[in-house]
């Protein structure tokens, strides 16, 4: 960090509330897009044919949204609990990533610490706290960020599914509501593809996903995202190599 | 059954969220791991959004020029990739969608 080298605040003692502040105020704008998300799973969920409780539930006990929809969305086509549980497992595996780049500023807090820092541990905290320990300087208390950021988005979460379960059962279906899905993770996905590895990534699981649909128990899912995944890693593998040579 | 899978299922994601951060596990995942895990929110976040879009979910065939959801999520691709925000993106998708099915 050669910024921080001549700075007058190579560390600094923040307290641990206006660390966890910080992190309820950076973590702020992503509410945005966090609400209506949940509110779209609480009405799906029921959608599903889950019960208020298993929908409300399941936003803590997974606490993932794209893995909730999935989990909605297989359990109501009947396919088999080990599909279902499997397909959830793979979608949240990514979350190693974030664990592992976390470990360097959490490994020497107290175990209770990390089990709740892990739990909290989402794609949206991730991205804001991560920049908090990587860009500004450490602080005794820095924990306390990934703890405000996180629990702001749980308490989202909670509260956006519990609104969608409440008022789903009175939006009419020509609203066309469960369209807001694909709309949702086209927010994600589309400003990520970046590479042209990527692009190829998407491509092949968009086309396993259409061409896979007479599989059996809704594998295509899981088919289109091993195949575009394998199909990415190939090809940063050649580029890789072929950097390597020339 | 759906609570004991619900409930692995939540295990198995707290254990992926949590493994890196116990004192178990000394070492960083291997590259071709991280490399391959990369790819998994673009993947299954696709494979969800096409069939999603291009399939007739009366027919389950593929529909193309008739298809008002293949439009609107066009033009929720520009929102998203120009706002970069992803309320504008749902409201530019579903208001186009409403239009789109009234017109067409």
């Amino acid at each position: 960090m050669p910024k921080a080298q001549n700075s007058p605040k190579a560390s600094q003692n923040l307290s641990a509330g206006s660390e966890f502040w910080t992190g309820v105020r950076e973590e702020m704008p992503l509410i945005f897009g966090v609400a209506p998300f949940g509110l779209v799973f609480g009405v799906l969920g029921l959608e599903s044919g889950l019960t208020s409780w298993q929908t409300i539930l399941m936003s803590s006990i997974l606490f993932g949204g794209a893995s909730q929809i999935v989990f909605a969305q297989l359990w109501a086509a009947g396919v088999p609990a080990l599909i279902v549980g499997g397909s959830v497992c793979v979608i949240n595996t990514r979350h190693v990533l974030y664990s592992a780049s976390m470990a360097a500023y959490l490994r020497h807090l107290p175990l209770r610490w990390r089990i709740l820092l892990g739990y909290l541990l989402t794609d949206e905290a991730y991205a804001i706290s991560i920049r908090r320990f990587q860009q500004e300087p450490p602080g005794p208390n820095q924990h306390f960020h990934l703890l405000g950021s996180g629990m702001l988005l749980w308490t989202s979460w909670q509260f956006s599914t519990i609104f969608g379960v409440l008022v789903g059962g009175t939006i009419p279906d020509s609203w066309s509501l469960s369209f807001a899905i694909p709309l949702t993770f086209i927010a994600i996905v589309a400003p990520i593809l970046k590479t042209r590895a990527d692009l190829a990534a998407a491509t092949t699981a968009g086309t396993i996903a259409i061409l896979g649909q007479p599989l059996p128990w809704n594998l295509w899912l899981i088919t289109a995202a091993i195949g575009g995944i394998l199909t990415g890693w190939l090809i940063n593998r050649l580029n890789h190599q072929a950097g390597a040579t020339s | 059954m759906i609570w004991f899978i619900m409930i692995a299922a939540g295990l198995f994601t707290f254990a992926a969220r949590f493994i890196m951060l116990s004192n178990g596990i000394s070492n960083r995942p291997p590259p071709w791991l991280v490399d391959a895990l990369g790819f998994v929110p673009i993947t299954v976040l696709t494979a969800i959004i096409v069939p999603a879009i291009l399939l007739d979910p009366v027919g389950q065939t593929i529909a193309l020029w008739d298809n008002p959801r293949l439009f609107a999520a066009a033009l929720a691709i520009i929102a998203a990739l120009v706002t970069r925000q992803m309320i504008t993106t749902i409201g530019v998708g579903i208001v186009a969608l409403w239009v789109l099915q009234w017109a067409m």
